[in-house]
């Protein structure tokens, strides 16, 4: 190999990039927030008797799981300001098309764990006297909540890294800023090294988190 | 203390039939009526519907046709022509059951297990709860336990648990199911045990076990079901001892590996 890195070519572009993983953790945390909240919704919705609101609900989530984040921003940001007239500012909408994936994994990662409640915890509230609606909020909940945490934090940790997609449609997040300082400093091969190390830095602990809850989860269900 | 024949029964079953599919039928016309003290055991081959028969009383299962009458109030009725069950939740409430897989929920600790139920559902204080759920624990020796979760207790512990938690809600007929099929036969003394301090205080309660000494020991009556139906109904001594129908003979002979 006769390539010579020299990282000390891009030592001045650290700052640019810190002020783009800030954009991408902004990125990161809205689209976390609603994709953590709507997608419990949507579960429910997924699940629900009347196909009226089962339906819409299993298409978005369908479609959302089943095309490229990538054509899902370049979409939201072309085709929605066409379509149905709305102009919001760039960072909304790579907010909302972040948002709308994630709601979608998270939908799924909801139902899952909800329909995998054991129907003996069901007949145990029976048995104690709890209504319907009690044993969905102290049994099935809580329950299903803590076998949805691993996944949801590994989708959320998905998100961080598909936030560097937003970078087409001229977001100035981490990998935009990544992208500029390679141009400008002729050093692509170091530039891209550093990015991928802070992306790495940000998510090896949270993907550790999830190790732990997981771990966590399946010791408390024997 | 007055005669069984004039105090109206606990439980009084009419009628009863419960099919799963129209292929399975699981109980095929069961007439039972216990009364408040009667420690009931339920024995008989798998798929007899001794746990059917337990988790309709628990009101857990619809019926088909029948009824059943609970402390002299009316409890379960089948409407045949709408195809529907009506359970009345009040009269539910005053029954306790405990299952073969222990059903504690994994996210509580076992004291926030015993008093989930009646502080949630009958709004009981939860200190008052508190001090109830220690009193169970400490009586069924697990007072060091209180503040552990589930996964942390053996089999046997996780089921004297789940007793405590039912009678937490002072039941006036308890039903077990199964209870120690679950566990190692270390464990299965340690939970019978506990069943027998319930006898000696006159509880009522029916019973589903395979353990054919524990049933002789604690049962005041002993019912054999096969095929859906009671086929044999008296004391132990009796119906275990010296029992009148063929299928209950060959049923004892064959789990108490007598030669026949």
């Amino acid at each position: 190999m006769t390539y010579t890195f020299d990282f000390m070519a891009v030592r001045h572009g650290l700052g640019v990039l810190f002020d783009g993983l800030l954009v991408t953790l902004e990125l990161t945390v809205a689209a976390n927030v609603i994709g953590l909240t709507f997608g419990f919704g949507l579960a429910l919705l997924v699940m629900h008797r009347w196909a009226v609101l089962r339906w819409p609900a299993s298409l978005f989530v369908e479609f959302f799981r089943c095309t490229p984040a990538i054509i899902q921003i370049v979409w939201f940001f072309y085709c929605v300001p066409m379509l149905f007239d709305v102009y919001l500012d760039a960072m909304t909408m790579g907010i909302l098309a972040l948002a709308c994936n994630l709601t979608a994994f998270n939908a799924e990662a909801y139902r899952a764990a909800i329909q995998a409640v054991p129907r003996d915890y069901r007949d145990a509230g029976i048995a104690l006297g709890l209504n319907g609606w009690q044993r969905i909020r102290y049994i099935v909940l809580p329950t299903a909540f803590r076998a949805a945490l691993p996944v949801l934090v590994s989708n959320g940790i998905g998100i961080f890294q598909q936030t560097a997609l937003v970078a087409i449609v001229a977001l100035q997040d981490l990998m935009y800023m990544g992208k500029s300082l390679a141009t400008e400093s002729y050093r692509p091969i170091e530039t891209f090294t550093v990015v991928a190390l802070i992306y790495f830095a940000v998510s090896f602990p949270v993907s550790q988190l999830a190790s732990w809850f997981e771990h966590r989860r399946d010791r408390l269900a024997r | 203390m007055m005669s069984t024949n004039t105090s109206a029964p606990l439980v009084s079953i009419r009628g009863l039939h419960k099919a799963y599919s129209p292929t399975v039928q699981v109980i095929k016309g069961i007439d039972l009526d216990m009364h408040a003290g009667d420690r009931l055991v339920v024995i008989g081959p798998s798929g007899g519907g001794k746990s059917t028969l337990l988790r309709v009383l628990m009101g857990l299962e619809t019926i088909d046709k029948g009824s059943i009458a609970f402390d002299g109030q009316p409890y379960i009725q089948a409407d045949e022509a709408r195809g529907k069950t009506s359970i009345d939740t009040k009269v539910r409430n005053s029954i306790g059951m405990v299952f073969q897989n222990y059903t504690l929920f994994p996210h509580l600790t076992i004291v926030e297990n015993l008093i989930l139920a009646p502080c949630k559902s009958r709004g009981e204080k939860e200190s008052v709860a508190k001090d109830r759920a220690l009193t169970f624990l400490t009586r069924f020796g697990l007072r060091d336990k209180a503040t552990v979760y589930p996964s942390q207790l053996s089999g046997g512990q996780k089921q004297r648990v789940a007793i405590a938690r039912a009678l937490m809600l002072d039941p006036k007929l308890m039903l077990f199911d199964e209870v120690t099929s679950a566990l190692d036969p270390e464990l299965v003394a340690e939970v019978e045990q506990v069943i027998q301090q319930l006898a000696l205080q006159n509880l009522s309660m029916m019973i589903v076990t395979h353990d054919m000494w524990f049933a002789k020991n604690i049962a005041s009556r002993v019912l054999f079901c096969a095929g859906g139906t009671i086929v044999e109904d008296g004391p132990p001594e009796q119906v275990m001892g010296a029992p009148r129908e063929e299928r209950t003979r060959e049923f004892l002979s064959r789990v108490f590996h007598i030669g026949a």
